[in-house]
C-alpha cells in the first residue's frame, strides 16, 4: 500500500523540499508569533476605553496620566452609553526598569473585582491552572504564562511582591500578548504595594489631604460600553462631559499602536517574503529538477503509447505526493527546531515560534500549488520533445 | 500488417550550421510476417530511420503507411495510441525504467492502451516464463544481467502483440548465447504471429534470417 503511494527514487527530492519548507514554516512561525503579539495588543485596546486622571502620572501600562479619584470614576459611570467602569492600578514589577517602557514589560495589575471585566475582548482571561481572582481574595495572585514560566511558579506557590508574600492561585493560559507577563492581584493589594513603594503617597492619602482616601488611589480605569454604542464616540463624550481626565480613544490608540509597531510589521513582511522565496524556490526548483531528471523515462513511456495528458496526470500525481511528503517533512523539521529553541528560551519566559493551524494549512497549500505548477511546467516542456529526442537527452 | 514508407527525409540541425541530411528519400515496403534487416555503417542513419518509422520522431518529408492508414500525418494523441497498440520496440540499450521492477516494466506497455490488467498480467506471466525471466520479476533493472534486461525489454515490446516490431541492434550488447535467444524470439514473432519486423543489425546471422536485407547508404535504402 505504502509502496504504491510512495514513488520510488524520490528520497532526495523529498528531503530537498523538506529543507525549503522547514525554512518557510520556521520563518512563518516567527512571523505568526509577532503578529499574534501585535494583534493581541490591538485587540485589547479596541476592547475597552482606558481613562486616567489628568496629568503625567506614572506612564505605566495601558493608561497614561495622573491619579483617577473615585469621584471621577463615579462620574464616568453616569455618562450615557457607559456599561461598566473598573478601577485599576498598574505598577511596574520592577521599579528600576519602570521608565523603560518596553513591549514586554512585566506589570502588576490590580483590578476592582467587584466590577465585571469591561473589556469586550477579554471578558475573562483564560486560566490554565487553578482559578481566577474572586472579590474577597487578598494576598492572592494570578500570573501570566510567561511570568510563571520565567520564575517556575505553579498554583500553590508563593510570589513575593514588594516584600509581601502572595499565594499563586492561578496561572493564565498563554495569550501571546501582554497578559502573559502580568501578575494580577486585587486592587486593594495593588494599592498596598503602591503605597509601600511611594512614601509620599502614604503621607498624602494617610492625612486625608484634599479629601483623598485609599479608594482614590487608582492609576486608571477600564470603561466598557453598552451594546450598540460606538466606543470612539463614547470616549469623546466622556472627555467632553467629565473634566480632569485623559481618555484614550480606542480607534486612535489602535492606530497609534499600529504606527509604533510599524517596524515589526515591516519586519514581519520581510520575514514572510523571505520564507516564501526560500521555500518557493527550493520546492519549485527541486520538483522541476526531479521531473527533468526523468526525461528519459518520459521518452520511454511515450514510446509505449502514453499521451501528453496521461504523462501530465502521472507527473502531477507524483509531484503532489512528493510535495506533500516534503511539506510534511519540512513541518516536522520546523516543529522540532521551533520546539527545541522555545524550550531553551522558555526559561526566560519567551516564545519565538507560533505554529498556528493557518500557517500549517498555508504551507501545505503553498507546497501543493507550487509543486503542481513546477511539475506542470516541466512536463509541458518535456512534452514538446519527440519520444526519441527525450530518450536521447535523458540517456 | 503492411508497412510502407515513401520518400522519407530527415535532417538534424547542427549547432549554428547547415542542416545535416540523414535520410534523403527512403522508400520501403515490408509485408506482414516478413523480416527486413537494415544494415549500414555507423552514423548512416539506421536508428533514425527506425525512430521515424516507429513514430518516435517526425520525418521532415515523406509518408508512412500502416496498412491503409497514413500514420505519419496523424496528430500527437493518435500517434501515441498507434505506438501503444500497434508498434513494439526493442532497443540496443534496453531502455528499461530503473525505478520499476522487471514485472512493472513489462506491464507498463499495457498501462497506456487501456488494456484489461488481469489479461495483461496473464500474458506477462506467460512471456516472462517463456523467456526465463519470471524468477527475476521483482528485481530492478540494475539487478539484472544484460541478457536478462533485454529479455525483459522484449517481453514489454511484444506484450500487446503489436503487428509491427522495430528492433534496433537488439543483440548489440549481448553475448552469443543471449543474442541467439533474442533473435530467435524475434524470428518467432514474424513466423508464428505474422508480425512485421524491421531489424537494424550488423550481425551477419541476424541479417541471414531476414527476408530482405537493405543497406542504408547516403540517406537511401538499397538492396544489399
Amino acid at each position: 500500500m505504502l509502496r504504491a503511494l510512495w514513488p520510488r527514487g524520490y528520497l532526495f527530492t523529498v528531503l530537498g523540499i523538506a529543507v525549503g519548507m522547514a525554512g518557510l514554516v520556521s520563518l512563518g512561525a516567527m512571523a505568526e508569533r509577532i503578529t499574534r503579539f501585535i494583534d493581541g495588543g490591538d485587540r485589547f485596546v479596541l476592547g475597552q476605553i482606558s481613562v486616567a486622571g489628568e496629568g503625567m502620572g506614572m506612564g505605566t501600562g495601558f493608561t497614561a496620566g495622573g491619579l483617577l479619584p473615585a469621584a471621577k470614576i463615579a462620574e464616568i459611570a453616569h455618562v450615557p452609553g457607559v456599561a461598566a467602569v473598573q478601577a485599576q492600578v498598574m505598577l511596574p514589577l520592577s521599579t528600576t526598569t519602570s521608565h523603560f517602557l518596553t513591549l514586554t514589560q512585566e506589570l502588576i495589575l490590580g483590578i476592582d473585582l467587584s466590577v465585571p471585566m469591561p473589556n469586550r475582548h477579554y471578558r475573562a482571561l483564560p486560566v490554565r491552572a487553578g482559578r481566577f481572582l474572586r472579590p474577597d481574595d487578598r494576598r492572592a495572585v494570578v500570573v501570566g504564562a510567561d511570568f510563571a514560566a520565567s520564575r517556575g511558579l505553579a498554583v500553590g506557590g508563593t510570589l513575593p511582591l514588594g516584600s509581601l508574600p502572595f499565594t499563586v492561585i492561578g496561572v493564565l493560559d498563554k495569550t501571546l500578548t501582554a497578559p502573559d507577563r502580568f501578575a494580577i492581584v486585587s486592587i486593594e493589594d495593588a494599592r498596598d504595594l503602591w503605597l509601600r513603594r511611594d512614601p509620599l503617597l502614604v503621607q498624602v492619602f494617610g492625612s486625608g489631604a484634599g479629601g483623598l482616601g485609599r479608594r482614590d488611589l487608582n492609576s486608571g480605569a477600564a470603561v466598557g460600553w453598552a451594546p450598540g454604542v460606538d466606543p470612539d464616540t463614547l470616549a469623546r463624550r466622556i472627555q467632553a462631559e467629565v473634566r480632569g481626565v485623559n481618555v484614550t480613544i480606542p480607534g486612535e490608540l489602535s492606530r497609534l499602536l499600529r504606527t509604533s509597531t510599524a517596524f515589526f510589521s515591516a519586519l514581519l513582511f520581510g520575514i514572510g517574503a523571505l520564507g516564501l522565496v526560500i521555500g518557493g524556490l527550493s520546492l519549485s526548483n527541486t520538483v522541476t529538477a526531479a521531473v527533468f531528471e526523468r526525461i528519459r523515462d518520459f521518452g520511454i513511456k511515450r514510446a509505449l503509447g502514453a499521451t501528453d495528458l496521461q504523462l501530465l496526470g502521472e507527473v502531477l500525481g507524483e509531484a503532489l505526493r512528493v510535495s506533500v511528503g516534503g511539506c510534511a517533512g519540512g513541518v516536522a523539521l520546523a516543529l522540532a527546531l521551533g520546539f527545541s529553541v522555545d524550550a531553551r528560551v522558555f526559561r526566560e519566559g519567551q516564545q519565538l515560534f507560533l505554529f498556528s493551524p493557518r500557517l500549517l494549512l498555508f504551507a501545505l497549500g503553498f507546497a501543493l500549488l507550487l509543486g503542481t505548477l513546477a511539475a506542470g511546467y516541466a512536463t509541458l516542456r518535456i512534452a514538446r520533445l519527440s519520444p526519441a529526442e527525450a530518450i536521447r537527452r535523458g540517456s | 500488417m503492411l508497412l510502407r514508407a515513401v520518400g522519407l527525409a530527415k535532417s538534424y540541425r547542427g549547432a549554428g550550421a547547415e542542416p545535416i541530411p540523414v535520410l534523403r528519400g527512403v522508400d520501403l515496403e515490408v509485408k506482414a510476417g516478413e523480416i527486413a534487416a537494415i544494415v549500414g555503417v555507423s552514423g548512416s542513419g539506421k536508428s533514425t530511420l527506425l525512430s521515424v518509422l516507429g513514430l518516435l520522431e517526425p520525418a521532415d518529408g515523406g509518408e508512412i503507411w500502416l496498412d491503409s492508414e497514413r500514420v505519419s500525418h496523424l496528430g500527437r494523441r493518435a500517434q501515441a495510441r498507434m505506438r501503444g497498440a500497434r508498434i513494439g520496440y526493442v532497443f540496443q540499450s534496453f531502455l528499461l525504467i530503473s525505478r520499476l521492477t522487471a514485472w512493472e516494466n513489462v506491464l507498463l506497455a499495457a498501462r497506456y492502451v487501456g488494456r484489461d490488467r488481469r489479461e495483461a498480467e496473464q500474458e506477462a506471466l506467460r512471456l516472462m516464463e517463456r523467456l526465463d525471466v519470471l524468477h527475476r520479476r521483482g528485481h530492478y533493472p540494475a539487478q539484472l544481467s544484460g541478457g536478462e534486461q533485454q529479455r525483459v525489454a522484449f517481453c514489454r515490446a511484444v506484450l500487446n502483440s503489436p503487428p509491427l516490431l522495430l528492433a534496433d541492434e537488439p543483440a548489440g550488447n549481448l553475448d552469443e548465447d543471449h543474442a541467439r535467444v533474442i533473435l530467435g524470439e524475434i524470428r518467432a514473432q514474424a513466423r508464428e504471429r505474422g508480425t512485421t519486423v524491421i531489424l537494424v543489425t550488423h550481425r551477419a546471422e541476424a541479417a541471414a534470417e531476414a527476408d530482405h536485407v537493405l543497406r542504408l547508404q547516403g540517406g537511401r535504402l538499397e538492396p544489399s
